[in-house]
């Protein structure tokens, strides 16, 4: 029971973007198409798992008063391996999210996860929490990304879902679209919560 | 605005004078203005009008129903901006292009933040950068020059359309302020022709064709004659206070003046300042837009920083920017500086002593 | 001091396995990488250039820059044309165009290989319909239509634009040939 309260908290409860608002940078900036968001996502879920299964492995290794650099490194090790990975097997993603793969190093969530989480839980739930938190960032990023790519051009994964008489609302693909799609999901949530 | 509304030291009187009277007759203000623009853009223009009008009403009372508040769409200031919102747009745009730009100003300008009296920014000029940059095409491409169009302005932009070099574009999509700004821009021209040209935008026919509105444009900008009226009407009614348009206006002219020139400082004739003041939304903006008492200071000297910061703001996206006009991204920047503004400038209590 | 120097020594051991489990991956990953951007261009080449079987590399060195181009050979080794990319920075990237031109510097074919320019405006350049315009065309016709020149510009994009245009037309002037031709370096 508890272990799936681990699991399904980053879905809506605990939503590291909607509820929690880190790792945003990445959420405006990458999420102008599905493809992208999904990119996104699950190369931060892999992070994320990873770095927190290692870290949850050497808490106790580590003296608290250089833990966060030693996390860094642990994070930005992964990071580095996915950047290196998607660019030889996936070079046209990897082109489209361009500089915000190394930026996953500097994403609040990672960090969060490890200090918060992985550094005082065992392995097992520290994996669940971290796929949680990981797919609750790409459920986050694919939600808006479908909205802006829908909107902003008239498109679903890169196929017309939209009349032909349709004309794009570019807004949405630009950087203020990121903000008031993202402002607008957040409120909804807010509201269903109040409720 | 008229004093009252002035934060100011005591004594006060109380006067009866409701949002809804107020509204109305920013309504009636603007008539004059829309007559002119069917008069030259034809019936399409009224029609837009109303999609509009319709859009934001309807939005407002959607909303304000959900939110289980009074419905208030009696009181005229979603008509303002569904009038403001298909005033920036040109006669032959789409329908859905005001409708949806109405719908966003009311939605995401005004209701979001809690409706009349709360939003941040004027909903009708957040509805028009939302269209500008979701359809910039349809926003800036297609203006329609008005049927009765001067000799001498077509002549001028015959005169850059025959140059040698040639500078096709600048006359498709030519408003009066996009010849002066391919005017700045262009190396492609001689500095004699670029003269010559100049000379003829600012003449006196030309101003004279800007101010009664025989010139292209959006169907609210287009005469300036026509919005004075209903600024004056305004001002008679004390509903707007001359503070802000004075100080934008002044501004503007003060810097077109110094700057504004194709031949360094102090090239510009007197002439040009006017020319910047009557084409494009100036004044539109300065007496409809700057001065909607939600989204401007509400103390004097504050009104006074507020329509200059406006004044430089336009120039310099007129003279440096990437736009040639503007009047709304700069009152919509100013917007966000009214609560620091009111903040600094609150009057001294009668009495008290400086410490 | 102890205590610190024991602190430096495990943060020490985690880079060290950091960096060594990096350096593996890099090796594994980096012939990948390459091999990926050489298809990649080599591909592009292809497409701008459909005539040229195999390419030869050359490096011209100008005062104002060097000129990386590659010669287009057909099957019995004669040159029927010349790639290179151009690149300028547009309105918010970089853009770089693959560009194939014949013996002749007319220009055969070009293709957009890599901009971030803002989507739905600029980026509109990858489109094959603002690309084919530039086919059969040479250094001279190098202007876009706001300069007074016969390329048609990107609605709301004359920036890219401009950008795309210049830049090929800096890089013609760059791979002007006469010299070689005079010193026999090609034929």
């Amino acid at each position: 029971m508890t272990s799936l309260k681990e699991f399904t908290k980053g879905f809506v409860k605990e939503n590291p973007v909607f509820v929690m608002a880190l790792g945003l940078c990445p959420t405006l900036a990458v999420t102008t198409s599905v493809v992208n968001a999904i990119g996104m996502g699950l190369a931060a879920t892999f992070v994320l798992v990873f770095s927190n299964i290692f870290i949850s492995l050497i808490k106790n290794l580590i003296p608290s008063k250089i833990r966060i650099p030693a996390y860094i490194v642990v994070i930005a090790s992964f990071v580095t391996i996915v950047d290196m990975v998607m660019h030889a097997y996936l070079p046209a993603i990897h082109k489209s999210l361009g500089l915000f793969i190394p930026l996953i190093v500097v994403n609040c969530i990672i960090l969060g996860r490890a200090e918060a989480f992985a550094s005082k839980n065992n392995v097992f739930n520290s994996i669940l929490d971290g796929l949680g938190m990981g797919l609750g960032f790409t459920l986050a990023l694919v939600v808006i990304g479908s909205i802006r790519e829908i909107l902003g051009a008239g498109q679903l994964l890169g196929f017309n879902v939209l009349p032909e008489t349709y004309k794009p609302m570019l807004i949405a693909i630009l950087a203020p679209g990121a903000f008031i799609v993202m402002g607008l999901l957040m409120g909804l949530m807010n509201l269903k919560k109040k409720k | 605005m008229n004093d009252v509304f002035a934060v100011s030291a005591a004594p006060h009187i109380n006067q009866k004078i409701s949002i809804k009277s107020v509204m109305w007759q920013v309504v009636l203000a603007l008539t004059p203005a829309l007559l002119v623009g069917i008069f030259f853009f034809g019936i399409q223009s009224l029609f837009l009008t109303l999609y509009a009008v319709a859009a934001a009403v309807f939005t407002e009372a959607l909303i304000q129903k959900y939110r289980k508040v009074p419905i208030t769409i009696g009181d005229g200031s979603a008509v303002v901006t569904g009038i403001l919102i298909a005033f920036n747009i040109n006669s032959s745009s789409p329908w859905w292009l005001p409708v949806t730009g109405a719908i966003f100003a009311i939605a995401l300008g005004k209701q979001i933040f809690g409706g009349l009296g709360f939003n941040i920014f004027n909903p009708a000029l957040l509805g028009r950068a939302f269209m500008m940059a979701s359809w910039p095409t349809l926003m800036t491409a297609g203006w329609k020059f008005t049927a009765p169009m001067s000799n001498l302005f077509q002549s001028s932009i015959n005169g850059l359309r025959n140059l040698p070099s040639n500078v096709p574009d600048v006359v498709t999509s030519a408003t009066p302020l996009g010849v002066v700004k391919a005017l700045r821009d262009t190396t492609q021209i001689s500095s004699d022709m670029a003269n010559t040209v100049m000379d003829n935008l600012t003449s006196m026919n030309t101003l004279q064709d800007l101010f009664w509105g025989n010139i292209g444009g959006v169907i609210g900008e287009v005469s300036a004659a026509a919005l004075l009226i209903g600024a004056a009407y305004l001002a008679w009614k004390h509903i707007i206070e001359w503070r802000i348009p004075v100080s934008y206006i002044g501004t503007v002219f003060v810097l077109i003046y110094m700057f504004g020139g194709i031949n360094g400082m102090f090239s510009a004739s007197i002439m040009l300042p006017l020319f910047h003041i009557l084409a494009g939304g100036l004044i539109l903006g300065a007496f409809f837009m700057a001065t909607d008492m939600v989204t401007s200071p509400v103390t004097k000297k504050g009104r006074l920083i507020f329509g200059m910061g406006c004044g430089i703001l336009t120039v310099v996206i007129r003279l440096i920017g990437g736009y040639p006009e503007g009047v709304s991204y700069s009152i919509l920047l100013m917007n966000i500086a009214v609560p620091l503004i009111d903040r600094y400038t609150v009057p001294k209590p009668f009495g008290q002593i400086k410490r | 001091m102890k205590y610190y120097i024991k602190l430096g020594f495990i943060l020490f051991i985690i880079t060290a396995i950091a960096s060594g489990v990096l350096a593996y991956m890099n090796t594994l990953t980096q012939p990948i990488i390459e091999e990926n951007q050489r298809v990649a261009q080599e591909k592009a080449r292809k497409e701008v250039l459909p005539s040229a079987i195999t390419f030869e590399e050359v490096i011209k060195e100008e005062v104002t820059g060097d000129l990386i181009y590659h010669i287009g050979k057909d099957a019995g080794g004669n040159i029927v044309g010349y790639t290179f990319v151009a690149s300028l920075y547009g309105y918010s990237s970089d853009v770089k165009t693959m560009v194939g031109v014949n013996t002749d510097l007319i220009i055969e074919k070009i293709k957009i290989i890599s901009q971030a320019e803002t989507p739905g405006l600029g980026a509109n350049c990858e489109k094959p319909e603002f690309q084919t315009q530039f086919s059969k065309k040479q250094e001279t016709d190098m202007k876009v239509d706001k300069d007074g020149g016969n390329i048609v510009s990107l609605t709301g994009a004359t920036i890219t634009t401009r950008a795309i245009t210049n830049s090929i037309k800096a890089a013609l002037d760059k791979l002007d040939l006469s010299a070689e031709k005079a010193e026999g370096r090609i034929e």
